[in-house]
């Protein structure tokens, strides 16, 4: 008991619909440690809410990027690493279907 | 073995079993609307806002829970409604006990409010535990509605618990002012502990009839056993046994307290008691 300051702390709560779904972040929260933002977190903002599990994390313990690295995430056109970038196989399909492969340019 | 009473009708055809049974619901009812009604006055005045909220919400919850009770008793034909039981009761018709109806500290909602965060804590915590041993025993009753019920309640009831040891091993733990406080708190709850465990001139009826299954000493024993484990969790002394007290609130003996309490809880009933809402 050697520090008498009560030290708050901003938790960010997550929150599971049910076993399977993910944990979607819901809002945070001040609270004086891990087990009081739990309670804290059911009593403010989950009385109506369905929730199988919720999680709290100490904001200051995530590690995040900032706007500065935003730019990490800048890229150039690599649609190809997407299915976006595939679209066109539908048609050829569909062309491949109604004429039978001929030995094009082959005369 | 006792006998199963699944309806009201049958507890009411038997006097014995009829009284014992109210008795048992003014109890249970006026415990959860008078300390649901005491949390209420915290709102706007708890430590911190997240605390403000779960504050609230809890008092909701209790005051919820003394309206389903009031139901109950509507169907044994007391009253009318739930709130002409919750708003038009003198003070001697009341079976809370004493410990509930303490105000939460000096000075009053409205006007220079004192409040006391220890004594709020310690009060509820000593209670919670009591009525989540009281429920226990409950959803074994005899009376298949009131077991139904209880079934219900206790769902709740687990979070209040919680909410409450969290505050308790926190207070305890965290700095000598705290501790304190807490401790100072427990002690002034401890006055009116005894009374909490009354059931009142009924009592032996609705254990032997199985209303409230093994009555005060199952109460008392099982409740000792789990407060001395969260005190020496939380490094608290153990005060010892509560000494018997001078007024029994669930013999319809009440402080001044209660009727400081029901001026503003009944003032909008009795506006106009034939409103409907």
């Amino acid at each position: 008991m050697a520090d008498e300051r009560l030290e708050y702390h901003i938790y960010e709560v997550f929150a599971q619909e049910s076993q399977m779904a993910p944990a979607v972040h819901q809002f945070s929260l001040l609270a004086s440690s891990p087990d009081m933002a739990l309670i804290l977190a059911k009593e403010n903002f989950l009385r109506r809410q369905k929730a199988w599990s919720v999680w709290v994390v100490r904001r200051d313990h995530i590690h995040r990027t900032g706007p500065a690295e935003a730019e990490m995430f800048d890229r150039m056109d690599k649609t190809y690493r997407e299915t976006e970038g595939y679209r066109y196989l539908k048609e050829k399909w569909r062309r491949y279907k109604q004429e039978p492969l001929t030995a094009q340019g082959m005369t | 073995m006792t006998a199963r009473i699944e309806t009201p009708a049958q507890a009411l055809a038997d006097p014995t079993c009829r009284q014992a049974l109210v008795e048992l619901l003014f109890q249970l009812a006026d415990d959860d609307l008078v300390l649901g009604h005491r949390d209420s006055e915290w709102v706007g005045l708890a430590p911190h806002i997240e605390e403000d909220v779960a504050f609230a919400s809890i008092a909701q919850d209790e005051v919820g829970h003394a309206a389903a009770y009031y139901g109950l008793l509507v169907d044994l034909g007391e009253a009318e409604s739930a709130d002409a039981l919750a708003y038009s009761r003198p003070p001697d018709a009341w079976r809370c006990a004493l410990l509930l109806e303490r105000p939460n500290g000096p000075g009053h909602y409205l006007e220079n409010p004192q409040f006391d965060w220890g004594y709020t804590i310690a009060r509820h915590y000593l209670y919670d535990l009591f009525e989540m041993v009281r429920l226990e025993a409950l959803v074994e009753s005899a009376y298949l509605p009131l077991a139904q019920l209880a079934a219900k309640v206790r769902r709740e009831e687990r979070y209040h618990l919680l909410h409450m040891e969290t505050w308790v091993k926190r207070l305890a733990r965290h700095s000598s002012v705290s501790r304190a406080r807490l401790q100072a708190g427990l002690e002034k709850a401890w006055v009116d502990l005894y009374g909490l465990f009354s059931l009142g001139p009924e009592g032996p009826a609705m254990a032997a009839l199985g209303l409230l299954p093994g009555g005060r000493d199952r109460l008392w024993q099982t409740w000792r056993e789990r407060a001395q484990t969260l005190f020496a969790e939380a490094g608290l002394p153990w005060p010892g046994d509560p000494s018997p007290v001078m007024l029994d609130g669930r013999a319809g003996r009440h402080s001044a307290d209660l009727e400081a309490l029901l001026g503003p809880l009944t003032e909008v009933y009795r506006l106009d008691p034939t409103a409907r809402w």
